[in-house]
């Protein structure tokens, strides 16, 4: 992979994960960049039943939760066991969530919206009460993404935020849409 | 839809990101210790002590109520704490070195028991007990909740009642203090119900609100 940024000898998951930790930002950017062939590793093997693309979703979500929980690595341990639990209990909840009957919503959404009553467990009437659920500028999002068939580039611009940005933010709208789906469902 | 453009991206942002604020688990005991302190005295200064606190604490089955809740909302809270990181093994048997006991001491009470054994075991203040330990629980229980939501605990659902044990079994002891019913049969069905209570709250708690 000519993209993922080689280490350095003294560069030990450990010592970026510290440095990341303390604040330096380029430091975690490259413990990101390290430690995501291992991970699409895993990722790949347990995922036969789900296409590609999906995996490459799955990834970020472990991404964002290694930025997310990074603090709870103790400094005095290895990292690789402490990866590879955040890691694992993301997929296995990940896999656990696209398996059950509600799935990532967003391709539903794109052929549920538009008619109305339809039969599908996820009625264009609770895509809407669910967006009303979940702040404006997320909402505004996911439609631009889901609805009118925009980019995150596309659909951040509409809202002011850089693409990346946007995409977090994507990851945390959908990811309390489909909370929200699940506990409509029960 | 998803590729491997956008996951760089996404590291780039998450590398500008600020580090997000770390799980202090000394904060999180220190702070669930106080709010049930701030629970139990002025709980203690309306209800009162037991009046023959200082005599009857001479009695085994007295000093239990107290010390084995002691014994239980410690382990408790040291195996939510510890089950707060996410590579954790835990083994739950530090659990039974308070449970040990309140059951020998039930067993030791049926042997030598005369009279009504139901009568002795309901009590005349099995109710007060009951709501008083839940509601004086809630509150550190909460506290610690919201306190682990900065942690990453693999399995929410147990740390969410490994967290009610040590909220309710820290208030039982207190509690302890106050109740003057000293039968193993009375204390183990009741106290153990009260915290066998708030732990399922705390299950629900923790599959809430846990998980990330």
């Amino acid at each position: 992979m000519g993209m993922e940024v080689r280490l350095q000898q003294d560069e030990t998951w450990e010592v970026l994960l510290a440095r990341a930790n303390d604040g330096d930002g380029a430091a975690f950017a490259r413990f990101l960049h390290a430690v995501t062939p291992t991970l699409r590793a895993v990722i790949r093997r347990r995922g036969d039943g789900l296409p590609p693309d999906e995996h490459e979703d799955i990834l970020q979500e472990v991404l964002l939760a290694i930025h997310l929980k990074r603090q709870t690595w103790r400094r005095d341990a290895p990292v690789r066991p402490w990866l590879y639990a955040v890691a694992r209990y993301k997929v296995v909840d990940a896999f656990r969530r696209r398996g059950a009957s509600v799935t990532l919503p967003i391709e539903d959404f794109a052929e549920v919206l538009p008619e109305e009553n339809a039969a599908a467990p996820l009625s264009g009437r609770d895509a809407e009460v669910m967006l009303k659920m979940i702040d404006a500028r997320s909402a505004r999002l996911i439609r631009a993404v889901a609805l009118d068939g925009k980019t995150a580039e596309e659909a951040g611009e509409t809202v002011g935020m850089t693409a990346g940005a946007a995409r977090v933010a994507l990851h945390r709208a959908m990811r309390r849409l489909s909370d929200l789906a699940e506990r409509m469902m029960k | 839809m998803t590729n491997r453009q956008s996951t760089r991206d996404l590291i780039r942002d998450l590398a500008a990101a600020p580090a997000p604020v770390p799980f202090n688990p000394v904060a999180t005991a220190g702070g669930m210790l106080t709010l049930l302190v701030i629970g139990l005295v002025p709980f203690l200064a309306v209800s009162g002590l037991r009046p023959d606190l200082a005599a009857a604490w001479e009695q085994l089955p007295v000093q239990a109520k107290t010390v084995l809740p002691v014994l239980l909302s410690i382990s408790a809270i040291w195996l939510a704490l510890r089950s707060s990181r996410p590579e954790a093994r835990l083994a739950l048997w530090p659990l039974a070195v308070p449970a040990a006991p309140a059951i020998a001491l039930v067993l030791w009470r049926l042997a030598g028991a005369e009279g009504s054994l139901l009568s002795e075991t309901m009590g005349q203040t099995a109710l007060v007990c009951l709501g008083s330990i839940t509601l004086l629980s809630a509150l550190p229980l909460a506290a610690g909740v919201c306190l682990l939501r900065r942690a990453a605990p693999t399995r929410p659902v147990l740390t969410g009642t490994l967290l009610g044990i040590a909220a309710a079994a820290g208030v039982t002891a207190g509690y302890a203090l106050h109740c003057t019913e000293d039968s193993p049969l009375f204390f183990v069905t009741w106290y153990g119900l009260a915290i066998g209570i708030v732990g399922m709250t705390g299950a629900w708690l923790g599959h809430q609100f846990l998980r990330w």
